[in-house]
């Protein structure tokens, strides 16, 4: 006799009182033992079918657009704004002193440093002068610069949408076969009711 | 006094619809004025059916107004609104976690109704569960004046002829296993599929499954069923999608046994209609289901599924067995008689 803990009669079903069921549960021990024994029924089958899960399509409000929140946190409140460049600091009343204060000893420093104040003052205006090109030739890239990064935004979105449809597209595919499978099925079954409905019309 | 319904949907096949349409004919039979509103109806009702915002017409506080309820939507607001005395029809509400990998609007909906049915409390003259078990829930709820009134189930539709053609692609000697109700996940279709699939392969290879029911809104979880079926490449297992009550007598009337696995039934309209043809019932022990079941059939209370596809083969070889079960289903069947249901009903409307 099987092992009484394997199929425990307690429990597993209940029926009116005219129904014995623990003569229904000894026979289905049996059977299912005997199953066992020939090799033809495994536990092992028995488990994996109890354990196969539903896989469900996801849905599509499953594949939302990750990638938005990260472009534009907040949205319309984070849209991009154009660099801003502060304008020359103001001279200030301390630059107003520290020019008296030059001038006073400016005969004293000429006289020092002549040649060296000419070589240097030459130099740092050419380099001032460079810089300033340099700065204004920058100003007119800002906006460039600005505008290619909004198209890189639009572009890492516009391929996160094209993700985002291109996943879209796979779960109807999928819903699509499963159709296809369906009508199949209809199909035969109409093609099956067509030939009952000939032999009972026609009597072939 | 008129006494009129509300629902949220209306479809033909549906056990709610179905109770709506057979309360009101047995009202109209009692000679009082009734209809039937409701947010949604299937396009045939059109003449029969009307929406429910049109029932400003028709209120009066004298009359009184019926609400199946099974679900949230607008009409709960509508329903609250009106001057007459009030009535609601608990059918249950599926629990949300069932859907929430399948349909996730239904997943909100049923969730919503769970929070509509409190706001029905204080506001309703009498709650009425079509089960113990749902009158239960109400009172948990905390509704005062609760009863039960059975699902009032016609039997006369089954009077109807096994169709010619569906007895020469049916009766051919295989056994047939029926399903019948909706294809959506709290019903564990799939369980049905997996202890069909033992049954089949185990010990009796000439036998047929079918599954009768709709299948649309949840083509996703219809999608996996058909994954499962296909992954176990199970034979003669035929899905029906939505068919007409002629198909569907067919297929009770072809069908050997009754197998039902679902976790979740407010009731389970289709246990009482297989007493009613001597079909053997095997069925999960879920929610109403053991109070429908009603010592009638067989009611398996773990889903060990090799022991249920045994005892499906028991029961099909057995004709002792058989014998005794139908009679104990014949026994059990007294209880869902058209005509005292209708009474109860009566009854209790009589009291407000």
């Amino acid at each position: 006799m099987p092992d009484e803990k394997d199929y425990p009669v307690e429990g597993f079903i209940s029926a009116s009182q005219e129904i014995d069921v623990n003569a229904i549960m000894a026979s289905i021990r049996v059977r299912i033992e005997e199953k066992k024994k020939s090799g033809i029924l495994r536990q092992a089958d028995i488990e994996e079918i109890a354990d196969m899960e539903l896989l469900p399509l996801p849905d599509f409000l499953e594949v939302p657009n990750v990638y938005l929140p990260h472009l534009y946190p907040g949205q319309a409140g984070d849209e991009f704004h154009p660099v801003h460049i502060p304008p020359e600091i103001e001279a200030g009343a301390i630059k107003k002193i520290m020019a008296s204060f030059r001038k006073l000893l400016s005969p004293l420093s000429r006289f020092m440093l002549r040649p060296f104040f000419l070589e240097q003052r030459n130099l740092f205006l050419g380099l001032h002068n460079q810089n300033r090109e340099d700065i204004h030739k920058l100003k007119q890239y800002v906006p460039v610069i600005a505008q290619s990064k909004e198209y890189i935004k639009l572009m890492h979105n516009a391929l996160n949408n094209m993700i985002v449809e291109a996943s879209k597209l796979k779960i109807e595919e999928e819903m699509l076969k499963t159709r296809v499978k369906l009508l199949e099925d209809r199909l035969e079954f109409l093609e099956n009711r067509e030939r009952a409905i000939e032999k009972k019309v026609f009597g072939a | 006094m008129e006494i009129h319904q509300f629902l949220t949907s209306y479809s033909y096949g549906d056990a709610i619809g179905n109770e709506a349409m057979e309360i009101r004919d047995f009202l109209r039979g009692q000679g009082y004025v009734s209809e039937i509103f409701a947010l949604f109806y299937h396009p045939r009702y059109a003449g029969q059916i009307v929406n429910y915002l049109e029932y400003n017409r028709f209120s009066s506080p004298g009359h009184i107004a019926i609400f199946h309820f099974s679900i949230g939507s607008p009409v709960t607001k509508k329903f609250l609104r009106i001057p007459d005395k009030k009535v609601i029809i608990y059918h249950n509400i599926t629990p949300h976690t069932f859907f929430l990998d399948f349909h996730r609007i239904l997943a909100k909906d049923c969730f919503k109704g769970r929070i509509e049915l409190k706001s029905f409390v204080d506001k309703v003259d009498l709650a009425l569960g079509d089960s113990v078990y749902n009158e239960q829930e109400l009172k948990e709820t905390g509704f005062k004046k609760t009863g039960v009134l059975p699902l009032v189930m016609d039997f006369d539709k089954f009077s109807a002829p096994i169709l010619p053609v569906f007895k020469e692609l049916f009766q051919d000697g295989k056994t047939n296993i029926l399903y019948v109700g909706r294809i959506i996940p709290n019903k564990k279709v799939e369980d049905v599929i997996r202890v069909f699939y033992l049954y089949q392969k185990y010990f009796n290879p000439h036998s047929r499954l079918l599954i009768c029911g709709e299948y649309r809104g949840f083509e996703r979880y219809f999608a996996a069923l058909q994954d499962l079926t296909a992954a176990l490449k199970i034979k003669n297992l035929h899905f029906t999608g939505h068919i007409p009550n002629e198909e569907l007598v067919s297929y009770f009337k072809l069908a050997d046994l009754y197998l039902h696995m679902s976790e979740h039934e407010g009731f389970c309209a289709p246990i009482p209609e297989s007493f009613y043809l001597d079909i053997p019932v095997i069925a999960f022990n879920a929610g109403a289901v053991a109070e429908t079941m009603n010592n009638g059939g067989i009611l398996v209370n773990r889903k060990d599924f090799i022991s249920i596809a045994a005892l499906m083969d028991r029961v099909l070889t057995d004709p002792g067995l058989k014998t005794r079960l139908l009679a104990t289903q014949k026994k059990a069947l007294q209880k869902y008689l058209k005509e005292k249901t209708g009474q109860i009903l009566l009854d209790y409307l009589h009291e407000l």
